[in-house]
Protein backbone atom coordinates (compact mmCIF):
# COMPACT_ATOMS: atom_id res chain seq x y z
CA UNK A 1 0.00 0.00 0.00
CA UNK A 2 1.35 3.71 -0.91
CA UNK A 3 1.93 5.69 2.04
CA UNK A 4 -1.31 8.06 2.43
CA UNK A 5 -0.60 11.64 3.73
CA UNK A 6 -2.71 13.57 5.66
CA UNK A 7 -5.63 16.51 4.06
CA UNK A 8 -3.69 19.97 3.20
CA UNK A 9 -4.71 23.10 5.05
CA UNK A 10 -6.19 24.67 2.18
CA UNK A 11 -8.86 27.40 0.64
CA UNK A 12 -11.90 27.05 0.63
CA UNK A 13 -11.90 23.51 2.13
CA UNK A 14 -9.15 20.46 3.47
CA UNK A 15 -7.80 19.33 0.16
CA UNK A 16 -8.20 16.84 -1.41
CA UNK A 17 -12.66 16.60 -1.27
CA UNK A 18 -12.69 13.05 -0.48
CA UNK A 19 -9.44 13.00 1.92
CA UNK A 20 -7.55 10.24 -0.13
CA UNK A 21 -4.03 11.30 -1.30
CA UNK A 22 -0.93 9.01 -1.85
CA UNK A 23 2.26 8.83 -4.12
CA UNK A 24 0.18 6.46 -6.41
CA UNK A 25 -2.73 8.81 -6.84
CA UNK A 26 -0.89 12.46 -6.77
CA UNK A 27 1.48 14.17 -9.43
CA UNK A 28 2.78 17.21 -9.13
CA UNK A 29 2.82 19.72 -12.16
CA UNK A 30 5.27 22.47 -12.59
CA UNK A 31 4.25 24.72 -15.39
CA UNK A 32 5.99 27.20 -17.47
CA UNK A 33 9.40 27.87 -15.04
CA UNK A 34 11.69 28.81 -18.01
CA UNK A 35 14.65 31.08 -18.15
CA UNK A 36 12.27 33.68 -19.94
CA UNK A 37 9.11 33.77 -17.84
CA UNK A 38 11.32 33.53 -14.49
CA UNK A 39 13.28 36.54 -15.91
CA UNK A 40 10.73 38.57 -16.88
CA UNK A 41 8.13 37.95 -14.13
CA UNK A 42 10.91 38.30 -11.39
CA UNK A 43 9.91 35.07 -10.13
CA UNK A 44 13.68 33.60 -8.61
CA UNK A 45 10.97 33.02 -5.05
CA UNK A 46 8.69 30.98 -6.72
CA UNK A 47 10.61 28.77 -8.74
CA UNK A 48 12.72 28.10 -5.03
CA UNK A 49 9.77 26.97 -3.59
CA UNK A 50 8.67 24.95 -6.88
CA UNK A 51 11.84 23.19 -6.44
CA UNK A 52 11.50 22.79 -2.91
CA UNK A 53 8.05 20.71 -3.92
CA UNK A 54 9.71 18.99 -6.87
CA UNK A 55 12.59 17.65 -4.35
CA UNK A 56 10.03 16.80 -1.71
CA UNK A 57 7.76 14.75 -4.06
CA UNK A 58 10.62 12.85 -5.36
CA UNK A 59 11.70 11.86 -2.07
CA UNK A 60 7.94 10.27 -1.44
CA UNK A 61 8.02 9.22 -4.79
CA UNK A 62 5.36 11.17 -6.34
CA UNK A 63 5.56 11.99 -10.49
CA UNK A 64 6.63 15.47 -11.13
CA UNK A 65 5.97 16.74 -14.33
CA UNK A 66 7.19 19.82 -15.91
CA UNK A 67 5.80 22.01 -18.63
CA UNK A 68 7.35 24.53 -21.08
CA UNK A 69 5.29 26.78 -23.52
CA UNK A 70 6.97 27.18 -26.65
CA UNK A 71 6.56 28.56 -30.48
CA UNK A 72 6.00 25.84 -32.85
CA UNK A 73 5.02 26.58 -36.66
CA UNK A 74 1.98 26.41 -38.00
CA UNK A 75 -0.02 27.01 -34.59
CA UNK A 76 -2.54 30.25 -34.81
CA UNK A 77 -0.76 33.43 -34.94
CA UNK A 78 -3.42 34.60 -32.22
CA UNK A 79 -1.84 31.94 -29.63
CA UNK A 80 1.45 34.44 -30.03
CA UNK A 81 -0.31 37.56 -27.70
CA UNK A 82 2.14 39.36 -25.60
CA UNK A 83 2.07 37.97 -21.81
CA UNK A 84 3.77 41.09 -20.50
CA UNK A 85 5.17 44.33 -23.36
CA UNK A 86 7.40 42.75 -25.16
CA UNK A 87 7.27 39.06 -23.92
CA UNK A 88 6.19 36.35 -26.58
CA UNK A 89 6.14 32.59 -26.26
CA UNK A 90 10.04 31.73 -26.75
CA UNK A 91 11.07 29.39 -29.74
CA UNK A 92 11.94 25.87 -28.68
CA UNK A 93 15.63 25.20 -28.47
CA UNK A 94 16.16 28.78 -27.03
CA UNK A 95 18.12 29.39 -23.97
CA UNK A 96 15.03 31.45 -22.86
CA UNK A 97 12.63 28.61 -23.48
CA UNK A 98 15.25 25.85 -21.49
CA UNK A 99 13.73 24.67 -17.77
CA UNK A 100 15.65 26.80 -14.68
CA UNK A 101 18.32 25.07 -14.01
CA UNK A 102 16.60 24.45 -10.62
CA UNK A 103 14.73 21.90 -11.48
CA UNK A 104 16.16 18.49 -12.56
CA UNK A 105 17.02 18.33 -15.67
CA UNK A 106 14.38 16.49 -18.56
CA UNK A 107 15.74 13.17 -18.89
CA UNK A 108 15.29 12.50 -15.12
CA UNK A 109 11.85 14.27 -14.38
CA UNK A 110 8.64 14.17 -17.01
CA UNK A 111 8.04 17.09 -19.21
CA UNK A 112 5.71 17.93 -21.64
CA UNK A 113 5.73 20.64 -24.05
CA UNK A 114 2.78 22.76 -24.92
CA UNK A 115 2.12 25.77 -27.61
CA UNK A 116 0.06 27.87 -25.86
CA UNK A 117 -1.40 28.11 -21.81
CA UNK A 118 -3.15 24.87 -21.50
CA UNK A 119 -0.49 22.10 -21.08
CA UNK A 120 -3.42 19.69 -21.33
CA UNK A 121 -4.46 20.53 -24.71
CA UNK A 122 -2.74 18.80 -28.41
CA UNK A 123 -0.55 17.25 -26.18
CA UNK A 124 -0.25 13.09 -23.75
CA UNK A 125 -0.64 14.83 -20.62
CA UNK A 126 -4.05 13.51 -19.43
CA UNK A 127 -3.51 9.80 -20.92
CA UNK A 128 0.01 9.70 -18.91
CA UNK A 129 -1.87 10.84 -15.84
CA UNK A 130 -4.89 8.58 -16.58
CA UNK A 131 -2.40 5.71 -17.22
CA UNK A 132 -0.93 6.51 -13.54
CA UNK A 133 -4.37 6.58 -11.73
CA UNK A 134 -3.72 10.11 -11.11
CA UNK A 135 -6.64 11.77 -9.50
CA UNK A 136 -4.87 14.47 -7.89
CA UNK A 137 -2.92 17.53 -9.15
CA UNK A 138 -0.81 19.63 -7.25
CA UNK A 139 -0.42 22.43 -9.45
CA UNK A 140 2.29 25.78 -9.33
CA UNK A 141 4.12 27.75 -12.34
CA UNK A 142 4.33 30.92 -14.04
CA UNK A 143 2.07 33.02 -14.71
CA UNK A 144 -0.51 32.29 -12.32
CA UNK A 145 -3.41 33.79 -14.38
CA UNK A 146 -1.71 32.06 -18.12
CA UNK A 147 -0.47 28.96 -17.71
CA UNK A 148 -1.62 28.00 -14.43
CA UNK A 149 -4.97 28.66 -14.24
CA UNK A 150 -5.73 27.55 -17.92
CA UNK A 151 -4.31 24.15 -17.11
CA UNK A 152 -6.47 23.80 -14.02
CA UNK A 153 -9.87 24.82 -15.65
CA UNK A 154 -8.82 22.40 -17.91
CA UNK A 155 -7.99 19.70 -15.28
CA UNK A 156 -10.74 20.71 -13.33
CA UNK A 157 -13.25 19.85 -16.40
CA UNK A 158 -11.83 16.98 -16.39
CA UNK A 159 -12.85 15.55 -12.62
CA UNK A 160 -8.61 16.09 -11.59
CA UNK A 161 -8.83 17.14 -7.81
CA UNK A 162 -6.83 20.34 -7.93
CA UNK A 163 -4.55 22.14 -5.51
CA UNK A 164 -2.79 25.44 -6.63
CA UNK A 165 0.12 26.08 -4.39
CA UNK A 166 -0.20 30.24 -4.05
CA UNK A 167 3.65 30.86 -3.24
CA UNK A 168 5.10 28.51 -6.18
CA UNK A 169 3.06 30.65 -8.64
CA UNK A 170 3.45 34.28 -9.59
CA UNK A 171 0.74 37.00 -12.08
CA UNK A 172 2.13 39.29 -14.14
CA UNK A 173 0.68 41.35 -11.03
CA UNK A 174 0.30 40.84 -7.14
CA UNK A 175 -3.45 41.75 -8.19
CA UNK A 176 -3.78 39.95 -10.78
CA UNK A 177 -2.80 36.80 -8.97
CA UNK A 178 -4.28 37.08 -5.87
CA UNK A 179 -7.77 37.51 -7.95
CA UNK A 180 -7.29 34.45 -10.10
CA UNK A 181 -6.67 32.65 -6.95
CA UNK A 182 -9.47 33.94 -4.72
CA UNK A 183 -11.87 32.82 -8.49
CA UNK A 184 -10.65 29.58 -8.18
CA UNK A 185 -11.61 28.95 -4.85
CA UNK A 186 -15.19 30.62 -5.35
CA UNK A 187 -18.61 28.78 -4.80
CA UNK A 188 -17.02 26.09 -2.63
CA UNK A 189 -13.68 25.45 -5.13
CA UNK A 190 -15.00 26.20 -8.57
CA UNK A 191 -11.90 25.41 -9.78
CA UNK A 192 -10.25 23.59 -6.71
CA UNK A 193 -8.44 24.98 -3.59
CA UNK A 194 -5.66 26.99 -3.11
CA UNK A 195 -2.99 26.51 -0.45
CA UNK A 196 0.75 27.37 0.68
CA UNK A 197 3.73 25.30 0.19
CA UNK A 198 3.98 25.23 4.01
CA UNK A 199 0.64 23.52 4.27
CA UNK A 200 1.91 20.89 1.85
CA UNK A 201 5.25 20.06 3.24
CA UNK A 202 3.38 19.64 6.90
CA UNK A 203 0.99 17.47 5.15
CA UNK A 204 3.76 15.40 3.52
CA UNK A 205 5.56 14.96 6.66
CA UNK A 206 2.24 14.34 8.78
CA UNK A 207 1.94 10.89 6.85
CA UNK B 1 -8.76 53.35 -29.79
CA UNK B 2 -8.53 49.54 -29.24
CA UNK B 3 -8.95 46.96 -32.24
CA UNK B 4 -12.84 44.70 -31.77
CA UNK B 5 -11.16 42.07 -32.91
CA UNK B 6 -7.61 40.66 -31.27
CA UNK B 7 -5.79 40.42 -35.64
CA UNK B 8 -7.90 40.45 -38.14
CA UNK B 9 -11.57 41.50 -39.12
CA UNK B 10 -13.28 38.39 -40.55
CA UNK B 11 -13.84 38.22 -44.00
CA UNK B 12 -17.62 38.29 -44.22
CA UNK B 13 -20.01 38.34 -41.33
CA UNK B 14 -20.94 34.09 -41.91
CA UNK B 15 -17.38 33.76 -40.61
CA UNK B 16 -18.53 35.05 -37.09
CA UNK B 17 -20.12 33.28 -34.36
CA UNK B 18 -22.15 35.11 -31.19
CA UNK B 19 -21.97 32.48 -28.39
CA UNK B 20 -24.21 32.82 -25.73
CA UNK B 21 -22.72 31.30 -22.54
CA UNK B 22 -25.37 29.23 -20.22
CA UNK B 23 -28.42 31.92 -20.02
CA UNK B 24 -30.28 29.23 -18.11
CA UNK B 25 -32.69 29.34 -15.33
CA UNK B 26 -30.69 27.80 -12.92
CA UNK B 27 -28.35 30.55 -13.56
CA UNK B 28 -30.39 33.61 -13.90
CA UNK B 29 -33.92 33.40 -13.21
CA UNK B 30 -35.89 33.78 -10.36
CA UNK B 31 -36.68 29.64 -8.67
CA UNK B 32 -33.38 28.92 -10.13
CA UNK B 33 -30.50 27.00 -9.01
CA UNK B 34 -28.91 30.34 -7.97
CA UNK B 35 -31.96 31.63 -6.68
CA UNK B 36 -32.62 28.56 -4.69
CA UNK B 37 -29.47 28.72 -2.77
CA UNK B 38 -30.09 32.33 -1.32
CA UNK B 39 -27.68 33.93 -4.04
CA UNK B 40 -28.10 37.36 -5.66
CA UNK B 41 -29.31 36.45 -9.31
CA UNK B 42 -29.43 40.59 -9.69
CA UNK B 43 -26.38 40.51 -11.57
CA UNK B 44 -26.93 37.86 -14.24
CA UNK B 45 -30.58 39.07 -14.47
CA UNK B 46 -29.18 42.12 -15.70
CA UNK B 47 -27.12 41.34 -18.66
CA UNK B 48 -30.44 39.44 -20.43
CA UNK B 49 -31.52 42.76 -22.06
CA UNK B 50 -28.04 43.37 -23.27
CA UNK B 51 -27.30 39.79 -24.81
CA UNK B 52 -30.77 39.90 -26.62
CA UNK B 53 -29.85 43.44 -27.92
CA UNK B 54 -26.34 41.31 -29.10
CA UNK B 55 -28.68 38.05 -30.62
CA UNK B 56 -31.12 40.76 -32.46
CA UNK B 57 -27.36 42.60 -33.91
CA UNK B 58 -26.09 38.92 -34.93
CA UNK B 59 -28.87 37.85 -36.36
CA UNK B 60 -29.51 40.65 -38.76
CA UNK B 61 -25.94 40.33 -39.81
CA UNK B 62 -26.15 36.67 -40.94
CA UNK B 63 -23.95 35.92 -38.34
CA UNK B 64 -24.33 32.22 -36.62
CA UNK B 65 -25.14 31.82 -33.09
CA UNK B 66 -24.02 29.29 -30.67
CA UNK B 67 -25.90 28.44 -26.97
CA UNK B 68 -24.89 26.70 -24.61
CA UNK B 69 -26.16 25.25 -21.35
CA UNK B 70 -24.49 23.69 -18.29
CA UNK B 71 -25.79 20.50 -17.38
CA UNK B 72 -25.40 16.62 -16.48
CA UNK B 73 -26.91 13.46 -17.78
CA UNK B 74 -29.65 12.20 -15.80
CA UNK B 75 -27.57 9.64 -14.85
CA UNK B 76 -24.96 11.49 -13.69
CA UNK B 77 -22.56 9.56 -15.20
CA UNK B 78 -20.89 12.64 -16.81
CA UNK B 79 -20.89 14.25 -13.02
CA UNK B 80 -16.97 14.41 -11.35
CA UNK B 81 -17.27 13.64 -8.06
CA UNK B 82 -15.69 16.56 -6.44
CA UNK B 83 -17.44 18.99 -8.89
CA UNK B 84 -20.98 16.91 -7.29
CA UNK B 85 -19.35 17.36 -3.21
CA UNK B 86 -18.57 21.07 -3.83
CA UNK B 87 -22.08 22.08 -5.11
CA UNK B 88 -23.80 19.50 -2.11
CA UNK B 89 -21.61 21.69 0.83
CA UNK B 90 -24.13 24.52 -0.19
CA UNK B 91 -27.05 22.51 0.77
CA UNK B 92 -28.56 21.75 -2.68
CA UNK B 93 -25.92 20.16 -5.27
CA UNK B 94 -26.18 18.88 -8.73
CA UNK B 95 -28.78 16.35 -9.35
CA UNK B 96 -30.72 16.83 -6.25
CA UNK B 97 -34.04 17.80 -6.77
CA UNK B 98 -35.06 21.43 -6.06
CA UNK B 99 -38.17 23.87 -7.23
CA UNK B 100 -37.18 23.54 -11.04
CA UNK B 101 -36.22 19.83 -11.08
CA UNK B 102 -33.11 18.71 -10.53
CA UNK B 103 -30.38 20.86 -10.47
CA UNK B 104 -28.09 21.08 -13.49
CA UNK B 105 -29.41 18.21 -15.28
CA UNK B 106 -30.35 18.53 -19.32
CA UNK B 107 -33.89 18.01 -20.09
CA UNK B 108 -34.96 19.74 -16.34
CA UNK B 109 -37.10 23.05 -15.74
CA UNK B 110 -33.80 24.57 -14.60
CA UNK B 111 -31.75 23.80 -17.40
CA UNK B 112 -33.29 25.40 -19.89
CA UNK B 113 -32.38 28.99 -21.15
CA UNK B 114 -34.70 31.51 -20.39
CA UNK B 115 -37.41 32.32 -22.49
CA UNK B 116 -36.01 36.45 -23.62
CA UNK B 117 -33.11 34.60 -24.84
CA UNK B 118 -34.89 31.33 -26.66
CA UNK B 119 -33.15 30.05 -29.55
CA UNK B 120 -34.72 30.39 -32.92
CA UNK B 121 -34.59 27.57 -35.43
CA UNK B 122 -31.52 26.78 -37.10
CA UNK B 123 -29.33 27.99 -34.41
CA UNK B 124 -27.24 25.06 -32.26
CA UNK B 125 -27.54 24.49 -28.83
CA UNK B 126 -24.29 23.08 -27.12
CA UNK B 127 -25.02 20.83 -24.06
CA UNK B 128 -21.61 21.04 -21.44
CA UNK B 129 -21.07 18.88 -18.89
CA UNK B 130 -18.39 21.38 -17.71
CA UNK B 131 -16.95 24.81 -17.43
CA UNK B 132 -15.87 25.53 -20.92
CA UNK B 133 -18.12 25.07 -24.01
CA UNK B 134 -14.99 22.74 -25.75
CA UNK B 135 -14.96 20.09 -23.12
CA UNK B 136 -16.59 17.19 -23.90
CA UNK B 137 -18.75 18.96 -26.43
CA UNK B 138 -18.35 18.73 -30.38
CA UNK B 139 -18.75 23.02 -30.51
CA UNK B 140 -14.68 22.88 -32.00
CA UNK B 141 -16.12 20.37 -34.92
CA UNK B 142 -19.06 22.21 -35.37
CA UNK B 143 -17.71 26.01 -35.58
CA UNK B 144 -14.70 24.57 -37.85
CA UNK B 145 -17.76 22.89 -40.33
CA UNK B 146 -19.79 25.97 -40.07
CA UNK B 147 -15.85 27.78 -41.04
CA UNK B 148 -16.49 30.46 -38.29
CA UNK B 149 -13.04 31.69 -37.34
CA UNK B 150 -14.22 35.08 -35.44
CA UNK B 151 -15.79 34.27 -31.89
CA UNK B 152 -17.97 36.90 -30.24
CA UNK B 153 -18.71 35.65 -26.31
CA UNK B 154 -21.43 36.73 -24.09
CA UNK B 155 -23.41 35.20 -21.13
CA UNK B 156 -22.92 34.07 -17.60
CA UNK B 157 -20.73 33.67 -15.19
CA UNK B 158 -17.71 35.85 -16.32
CA UNK B 159 -15.26 34.50 -13.91
CA UNK B 160 -16.27 30.96 -14.86
CA UNK B 161 -17.89 29.40 -18.22
CA UNK B 162 -17.49 32.79 -20.23
CA UNK B 163 -13.64 32.83 -19.19
CA UNK B 164 -12.91 28.74 -19.85
CA UNK B 165 -14.52 28.93 -23.63
CA UNK B 166 -12.76 32.70 -24.31
CA UNK B 167 -9.79 31.04 -22.98
CA UNK B 168 -10.10 27.59 -24.75
CA UNK B 169 -11.36 29.42 -28.04
CA UNK B 170 -7.56 31.22 -28.21
CA UNK B 171 -5.66 28.14 -27.33
CA UNK B 172 -7.98 26.73 -30.74
CA UNK B 173 -7.04 29.46 -32.82
CA UNK B 174 -10.30 31.36 -33.07
CA UNK B 175 -9.63 35.08 -32.45
CA UNK B 176 -12.53 35.77 -29.91
CA UNK B 177 -14.09 38.91 -28.33
CA UNK B 178 -15.76 39.25 -25.20
CA UNK B 179 -18.42 41.94 -24.84
CA UNK B 180 -17.92 43.49 -21.57
CA UNK B 181 -21.61 44.65 -21.01
CA UNK B 182 -22.73 41.27 -22.34
CA UNK B 183 -21.40 38.96 -19.37
CA UNK B 184 -21.78 39.16 -16.10
CA UNK B 185 -20.80 37.04 -12.38
CA UNK B 186 -22.74 36.70 -9.48
CA UNK B 187 -20.03 38.80 -7.05
CA UNK B 188 -18.92 41.95 -9.04
CA UNK B 189 -15.56 41.84 -7.49
CA UNK B 190 -14.85 38.66 -9.54
CA UNK B 191 -16.24 40.06 -12.23
CA UNK B 192 -14.23 43.42 -11.84
CA UNK B 193 -11.09 40.76 -11.73
CA UNK B 194 -11.76 39.01 -14.31
CA UNK B 195 -11.95 41.60 -16.65
CA UNK B 196 -8.79 43.35 -15.45
CA UNK B 197 -6.92 40.14 -15.96
CA UNK B 198 -8.55 39.47 -19.85
CA UNK B 199 -7.97 43.00 -20.71
CA UNK B 200 -3.95 43.17 -19.34
CA UNK B 201 -1.81 44.40 -21.71
CA UNK B 202 -3.87 44.68 -25.02
CA UNK B 203 -5.57 41.22 -23.60
CA UNK B 204 -3.59 37.97 -23.65
CA UNK B 205 -6.23 35.45 -25.39
CA UNK B 206 -8.23 38.01 -27.15
CA UNK B 207 -9.86 41.61 -26.84
CA UNK B 208 -13.14 42.67 -24.52
CA UNK B 209 -15.38 45.10 -25.73
CA UNK B 210 -18.79 45.96 -25.66
CA UNK B 211 -22.41 46.29 -27.90
CA UNK B 212 -21.35 49.58 -29.57
CA UNK B 213 -18.10 47.87 -30.46
CA UNK B 214 -19.98 44.99 -31.64
CA UNK B 215 -22.18 47.03 -33.70
CA UNK B 216 -19.10 48.99 -35.61
CA UNK B 217 -17.47 46.44 -36.11
CA UNK B 218 -20.64 44.82 -38.01
CA UNK B 219 -20.75 48.05 -39.82
CA UNK B 220 -17.21 47.69 -40.91
CA UNK B 221 -17.55 44.22 -42.38
CA UNK B 222 -20.66 45.62 -44.39
CA UNK B 223 -18.75 48.70 -45.50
Amino acid sequence: MPEMFANVDAVPYRWPFNGQWNADDTALLLLGFQNTLVEALDAEAEVAVAARLAEAARKKNIPVVASRRGQVAGVPAVLQRQMLPGLITPERETEGWQLSAQFAPPGEISVVDHAGDNAFYETGLELSLRERGIRNLLICGLPTEGLVHATQRNANDMGFECLAIADACKGTSPDRHASQLRITTFGNGLFGAVATSDSVFRSLSRT
Amino acid sequence: MTMFWPYSQPEDADKVALVVIDMQVDFCAPGGWVDQLGEDIANTRAVIPAVARALQLARDAGMAVFHTREGHLPDLSDLPANKQWRTRVHGLGIGDEGACGRILVRGEPGFQIVPELAPLKGEVVIDKPGKSAFHATDFDQQLKSAGISHLVITGVTSDCCVQSTFRDGYERGYECVILEDCTAAVEHRNHAATMDILKAYGGRWGTVSNLTGFQQAIEAIHA
